[in-house]
């Protein structure tokens, strides 16, 4: 399983909440074989621990809370590819090795490193069937813009790992618009509502970064009618929004009123998330007018790591992280 | 061939923990400064009334400096905690649902 670590299995990648475990690659190893994870599949892994072990991921909230998220992994780049991580039919499904075993890896780090054992660590109060797995990569030959990776700082060919503390999917079913604007506001709709985190678990100053994600047909569509991400953005900041008296006044006193006044009226306009930059945009999927909305914990950030040499150097493929 | 067998176990242990200097304490319970440090849970703020009313039920209380977290699922942040940490000789915090 350490076939592709290029440095010293005792090395710390990171302390993992709760419990504050040390992750090093041969725990993370020791994991990944329960997992059933092939030895090449071991970078994504550490990549992704390194990812949830930056503070601004707050993974310590995210494994304790009783909220049903998940650090949900997109692998970006040729690295993707060559480990043939499914980007197109049923991607968040089942059926692939790749996506099933390094998600699960995953798990059981943040069960066997972390502590997040249900009960204890991890309080859920339902839990998340991506509580299993929850690994994807992006559709990057069907999308029409540029990748997840790309937008947020990476070059082309560089392969990453973004983690986002996410719900799992909501799914956006819209077989009837054939204009991008139709999409759009089937997917605002989708995104309007009360029971979300994004729209108040945040502290002034950092927002929270709801994802969505387009089937390929729904991206074409939306790209064809001459929408970039940052009108989508725009787009969606607008028009995802729940009017303030959709809330119980249990929760306008506690959660809203502080921030909008104790006297708010009711149709005030309350965004879904609060700039439109902090969306997060990717393509995945395969045929089909499907694409999906995910709330996150709110209080998280995501974070993109690339899959890279012990020197820092990125690989270019996973042959480059053969041990020496 | 070795007959030595080698077991993994998957597990990490816990972070030892952090000895911190925990700081002068009272001598006495006289003039005490109560710090409440609100995690913004739903009703935290009430049940850190009721403690302070119990509290100063038995002890004279010179001043009371309550502070809010931002959000319940973050730390406070450092200038909540230096704040409470000058004005304060007891802190109280609050979880409620």
């Amino acid at each position: 399983m350490l076939a592709y670590c290029d440095r010293p299995w005792d090395s710390s990648i990171g302390k993992v909440a709760p419990r504050y475990g040390e992750a090093t690659p041969i725990r993370l190893a020791v994991n990944a074989v329960m997992a059933g994870c092939e030895p090449e599949y071991l970078p994504v892994l550490m990549a992704a621990v390194e990812a949830m072990c930056d503070p601004a991921f707050n993974l310590y909230a995210l494994q304790a809370t009783t909220h049903p998220c998940a650090p949900l992994l997109i692998v970006n780049g040729p690295i993707a590819r060559e480990l043939e991580i499914n980007a197109g039919v049923n991607a968040f499904g089942q059926g692939r090795q790749a996506n099933a075993t390094i998600g699960r890896a995953v798990r059981l780090m943040l069960m066997n490193i972390g502590g997040g054992y249900p009960g204890t660590g991890d309080m859920a109060t339902l839990g998340a069937p991506s509580k299993f797995s929850f690994c994807v990569a992006e559709n990057e030959a069907e999308s029409p813009w540029p990748s997840l990776s790309v937008e947020r700082g990476f070059d082309e060919g560089i392969s990453t790992v973004t983690v986002v503390g996410a719900e799992p999917p909501h799914n956006v079913n819209d077989h009837a618009s054939s204009s991008g604007i139709g999409i759009l506001k089937m997917i605002a709709g989708t995104m309007r509502t009360t029971g979300n985190n994004d729209i108040y678990n945040y502290q002034e100053g950092t927002y929270p970064q709801p994802l969505v994600v387009f089937g390929p047909e729904h991206a074409k569509s939306v790209s064809d009618d001459g929408y970039g991400k940052e009108a989508i953005r725009q787009y969606l900041f607008e028009h995802a929004r729940v009017p303030l008296g959709e809330f119980s006044r249990e929760n306008i006193d506690n959660r809203f009123s502080r921030r909008y006044g104790a006297d708010a009226p009711a149709d005030l306009q309350i965004p879904v998330f609060k700039r439109p930059q902090d969306l997060l945009i990717a393509v995945v999927g395969g045929p089909g007018k499907h694409s999906a909305v995910f709330p996150t914990f709110g209080a998280t950030q995501a974070i993109t790591r690339a899959i890279s040499r012990e020197d820092g150097r990125p690989a270019l493929s996973i042959a480059d992280l053969k041990a020496r | 061939m070795s007959d030595e067998l080698t077991l993994l176990v998957p597990e990490a242990p816990a972070a030892e923990p952090e000895i911190v200097d925990r700081g002068q304490r009272k001598a006495s319970l006289d003039a005490l400064r109560l710090g409440l440090l609100d995690n913004s849970k739903a009703n935290a703020d009430h049940l850190l009334r009721m403690l302070v009313d119990h509290v100063s039920v038995g002890m004279k209380v010179a001043s009371v400096t309550t502070l809010r977290k931002g959000s319940v699922a973050l730390p406070a942040s450092e200038t909540i905690l230096d704040q409470l940490a000058r004005d304060s000789d007891l802190v109280l915090s609050a979880m409620a649902d």
